[in-house]
Order: structure tokens, then C-alpha cells, then sequence
């Protein structure tokens, strides 16, 4: 065997292994999801019948694909806003303003992010029963009367309790992204402001932010990505789309129809639906956070 | 030079803030803890912020443990987190190695091929996953999520071990040749025990998310002793309409919650680093 031989014998051996079952495990099946969508089928093999974009025009006069929709993107935009404004604050705190004890306040704020979303769902859940849970008994000791609102039960507020726990699961990733973002800011920057007078609130708006801004890009694009897959298992767990309707996303949808009602056809092309709204979502999302990379020499 | 102190105002309003947030992540747990202890008596009686009553109800793990099967969602969560630990490892270490040392024909291609399915939507591939875990004959099988969840794992891995394999002195390498190293020698011998800190980051963080991983698990397990804790806890929660024990729920809250969150408490630094590493740059 030639020396180029073993080379190449070596590196095929590393680098086979993973790629054969990334093929098989994950663009086998982004091209059979696009297959499966293209049949009316329940799952079980006989009956596949190919229907075309069938599916496609019948999710396109579905009012709950629509409901789903609004609901996904009314999650992802307060989420966006809510996880943002707080990390960016909190690693500003906990960078610029020198405050003590920083580091048991960031390992601390990344509790939420350890749990598992079935765990923050579950307790979530119990925080809003009406009778028992916890918001309910705080707002009856303030008010000093009973309150028993069916948070998650009555659809005037099911949607908005979806966010608490949505935020509060993921803020202390995206702050550690944002103190690591902040920390690599030279320090003259904010010596020389110092010098011109500037106080802390124009230093952040003209030297913070600026310098931040691809990191905040880079963090909005992973909410986002995320939220469209992970608003599913709160869901799934916290109200099963429901009341009527009101807290359905795509993703639940997705698994409703599959599993619960086998139109493995339709749910396979609710998943391109949910590919598609990604993809575009992030490429509108690029241009629209376009702004010039502010060099530092 | 010397930083102007900042405005007191702004200092204790941030300084109230953090404490109240501080508030608002740990306390959900500890109160998780305190109803675990409880009986339903004391739910439906007191306030859910109050102390549990004396005796502490320990019961109540050892009865979701066993009632539950607790126990067996936890052994299998072990078994799946620690093999797709393992493989994921070696999958990602290998691959990462050859990207970072090697060029060769196609692998900027391997390269965008990998980090590109970091942006495909994972509930898209659950209906054909269902279809091809029955055709593969793993449907229920701790191999198949084990391939599964290691595959999932390594474009963020391979993201960081490039980083780390790439800031290794190349000497190291050819002088392990002249002394008569095996291209296998080099890397098993050499270059993976010099990239431990990153292998030790990656297998942290794939721990942390194969532990609490739900949606393929829930789709791709449907034998019920198979179940991992997270889709044993959301079936317990599920049981709750026909019979309501908040105690036990709790319990299966804190079974499913305390073993990770030790091991985070422990390795944070390096997961902070790890999450700096993969997503910057």
C-alpha cells in the first residue's frame, strides 16, 4: 500500500461512520418528509395514494393552519423581544455595572435553561390551575380575594401564558452569549467615553450595542429557528393546542394530525410548511438586522 | 485610569432586579421540592408557597419510583444519555480531526453539509423518523435513539473540536511520524488526549440535552417501560385527569430535575464556554 493510500484509507475511516449515518438519519429523511407530503396516507403501507400538492392546497384552506401560524409568530416576536431586552440587560448588569456577585447571578439564571421543557411545562402548568396553583393563590393574597381564573383553560388568556414560560426558559443562555459579546469589547473604548463625559446609558446605545449587534443578530436567528420547533413540547404538555383552537402551533398541529388523527400525507407537509417559514423567516430576518460591522482596530 | 462609579439609582434598581430574577429561577424549584413532600390533603387545604407539613412525605418518591416506573424511565434515560454520549463522541472527535488537520476533495462540502442541519427543523423529520426507525426494525430500541440522538449531536460538536484541533502545535504530529506513529497512533495517543477540555465541553453539553430530550422520544418510544423521563413525566401529568396525586407528580418533577441540574452545577464554567464556542464565530 503507497502512502497516499494509507492516507486516504485512514481518512475515509474517520470520516465515514459519521457521514453514513447523517445520510441515513437526517437527509434520508428530509427527502422522504418531502415524499410523504406528496400522498394521502394514513401510515399503514397499502394505502398511498399520490396526490400531488393535495395536501398542499388543502392546508391552504385550512383555518387552523392559519390560526397556527399567527399563534407561532405572535410567540416567537414577544419571545424575540422579552429573552432579548432581559439578557441584554442582565450582561450589561453583570458586565459594565460591576455589580458583585456576578458569577452566582449567571450560573444561577441558567437554572431554567437545564430543565427539560417537559419539566418547565409541567410546572407551569401547576403554577396556572386554577384553584391550586400558584398565580392564582399570590393574586388572591394581594387582592385579598378569591381569584380562579382558568389561565391556560379560557382562550382570552391561553396564548399570552404560554410566554412566561417560554421567556423564562431561555434567557439565560442567550445572556451568556451577551456578557461573552460584551467582554470582548476593548476596554479603551469605554476609557476614552469615560474621558469625553459619556455617562452609562450613551455608552451602551453608542458603544455596547453597536458592537454587540452581530451577536443579538446571531441570538434572534436561534430564537427564532428554536421557537418554531419548541413551542411543541410546551404544548404539547401545558394545553394540547386547546382551548378551541386557541394555543395551536405548527409543530402540535404536525404531531396531532400524524399521531393522533394518522394523516402521516398532511402532517409530512405541515413539516415543509414549517421548513419553508424557517428558511424565509431567517433570510428576512438577515436583511432586515442588516447593519454595517462597525470595525475595531 | 480610574472608571467613574456608576449612578447609585441605576445601580440599585439593577441590583433589586437581579435579586428578583435570582428569585424567579430558584424558587420554582425549591417549591417543586417542598410539594413533592406533600399530600393531597395539603394541596387542596393550604397555599401551594407553604411549607410541607411534618412528616416530610418521602413516600412520595419511592411510590412514583415504583407506581410510576420512575425507576425504569430512569435507568433507560441513563442508558440512552451515557451511549449517545459515547458515540456522539467519537463520531464528532473523528470527524472534527479530519476537517481541522486534513484537506482533502470535498471537505469544505462535509463541512457546510454538517453545519447546515443545524438549521433544519427537527419536527419536520418525525414523521418519516417514525417510518424509517419501523423499517430499520429499531423502533423501540435503545440503538436507534442512541444513532439518532449522536447524530443530532455532532454539527455543534464538531463545531467547537474544530476550534480546538486546529490550535495544536503541528510539530507534535511529525515527530510522532519520525518516530514511527501510525496515522491512528497520532490521533489516538496524541491529539485526543490534547483536546480533552473540548471533548469533556461537548460531552457536557450533549449530556445536558440528551437527558432532556422529548420530541423524538416521545414519537419513536411507544412501549411504555421504554420511556425515557421526559415522556414518562408528560405521561404522568396525562394520568392526572383520571387520578390526581400532585405529591408523586412533583416527585417525578424532581427525579427527572436533580441528577442534571448537579451536573451542571458542577461543570457550568465548562458549559458556558462551550456555549460561547459554538455560537460566536
Amino acid at each position: 500500500m503507497t502512502a497516499k493510500q494509507k492516507r486516504g484509507l485512514f481518512i475515509a475511516s474517520f470520516i465515514l461512520p459519521t457521514l453514513v449515518l447523517y445520510c441515513i438519519f437526517t437527509l434520508y429523511p428530509i427527502v422522504k418528509a418531502l415524499y410523504i407530503s406528496l400522498f394521502d396516507w394514513s401510515g399503514s403501507s397499502e394505502n398511498m395514494d399520490f396526490v400531488g400538492l393535495a395536501n398542499f392546497r388543502e392546508m391552504y384552506a385550512d383555518p387552523i393552519i392559519y390560526k397556527s401560524i399567527s399563534n407561532d409568530y405572535f410567540l416567537i416576536f414577544w419571545k424575540v423581544i422579552g429573552i432579548m431586552i432581559m439578557a441584554i440587560f442582565f450582561a450589561v448588569a453583570l458586565t459594565r455595572f460591576k455589580m458583585r456577585g456576578a458569577n452566582f447571578y449567571r450560573v444561577v439564571f441558567f437554572f431554567p435553561n437545564v430543565l427539560s421543557i417537559v419539566v418547565i411545562a409541567v410546572l407551569w402548568r401547576f403554577i396556572y390551575n386554577p384553584s391550586l396553583g400558584f398565580l392564582n393563590g399570590f393574586l388572591s393574597f394581594i387582592l385579598n380575594r378569591k381569584v380562579e381564573i382558568p389561565w391556560l383553560g379560557d382562550s382570552q388568556y391561553s396564548l399570552w401564558a404560554l410566554l412566561p414560560p417560554a421567556i423564562w426558559s431561555g434567557i439565560g443562555f442567550f445572556m451568556i452569549l451577551m456578557i461573552a459579546a460584551i467582554k470582548s469589547i476593548p476596554a479603551a473604548l469605554y476609557e476614552s467615553a469615560e474621558m469625553d463625559g459619556a455617562r452609562q446609558w450613551k455608552q451602551f446605545t453608542n458603544i455596547t450595542l453597536p458592537l454587540i449587534w452581530e451577536q443579538v443578530k446571531v441570538s434572534v436567528v436561534l430564537i427564532v429557528i428554536t421557537s418554531l420547533n419548541g413551542s411543541f413540547a410546551i404544548v404539547s404538555v401545558m394545553t394540547e393546542g386547546g382551548p378551541d383552537n386557541s394555543t395551536q402551533v405548527l409543530g402540535y398541529y404536525l404531531y396531532q394530525m400524524g399521531f393522533k388523527q394518522y394523516h402521516m400525507g398532511y402532517a409530512s407537509s405541515i413539516g415543509v410548511l414549517i421548513l419553508v417559514l424557517s428558511l424565509i423567516t431567517t433570510v428576512i430576518l438577515q436583511r432586515l438586522m442588516k447593519r454595517e460591522v462597525v470595525e475595531v482596530s | 485610569m480610574k472608571f467613574k462609579e456608576i449612578n447609585p439609582l441605576t445601580r440599585w434598581i439593577s441590583t433589586l432586579l437581579l435579586l428578583l430574577w435570582t428569585v424567579c429561577c430558584v424558587y420554582p424549584l425549591v417549591f417543586s421540592l417542598f410539594d413533592s413532600l406533600k399530600d393531597n390533603q395539603q394541596f387542596y387545604n393550604g397555599k401551594s408557597w407553604d411549607l410541607p407539613n411534618f412528616p416530610l412525605l418521602w413516600s412520595n418518591f419511592t411510590y412514583t419510583w415504583q407506581k410510576y416506573h420512575f425507576g425504569n424511565y430512569f435507568m433507560n434515560t441513563i442508558l440512552v444519555t451515557t451511549g449517545s454520549m459515547l458515540l456522539a463522541l467519537l463520531l464528532t472527535a473523528t470527524t472534527a480531526y479530519i476537517l481541522a488537520r486534513y484537506s482533502f476533495r470535498g471537505s469544505s462540502i462535509l463541512y457546510y453539509l454538517y453545519l447546515s442541519a443545524l438549521t433544519i427543523p427537527t419536527l419536520m423529520l418525525v414523521v418519516p423518523m417514525f417510518f424509517l426507525f419501523s423499517d430499520l426494525h429499531v423502533n423501540n430500541t435503545y440503538a436507534g435513539i442512541i444513532m439518532l440522538y449522536s447524530v443530532t449531536a455532532v454539527p455543534m460538536g464538531m463545531f467547537i473540536l474544530i476550534g480546538f484541533f486546529k490550535t495544536l502545535p503541528r510539530e507534535l504530529e511529525e515527530s510522532a511520524v519520525i518516530d514511527g506513529a501510525s496515522y491512528y497512533g497520532v490521533f489516538f495517543k496524541i491529539m485526543l488526549p490534547l483536546a480533552m477540555p473540548g471533548l469533556i465541553t461537548i460531552s457536557i453539553i450533549n449530556v445536558l440535552s440528551f437527558w432532556n430530550e422529548y420530541q423524538y422520544a416521545l414519537v419513536l418510544l411507544s412501549d411504555a417501560l421504554k420511556y425515557t423521563l421526559p415522556v414518562g413525566l408528560a405521561f404522568m401529568q396525562g394520568e392526572m385527569q383520571y387520578r390526581i396525586e400532585f405529591g408523586p407528580l412533583f416527585a417525578g418533577l424532581m427525579i427527572s430535575t436533580i441528577p442534571i441540574l448537579i451536573i451542571y452545577v458542577i461543570f457550568q464554567r465548562r458549559i458556558n464556554e462551550g456555549i460561547v464556542a459554538g455560537a460566536i464565530k
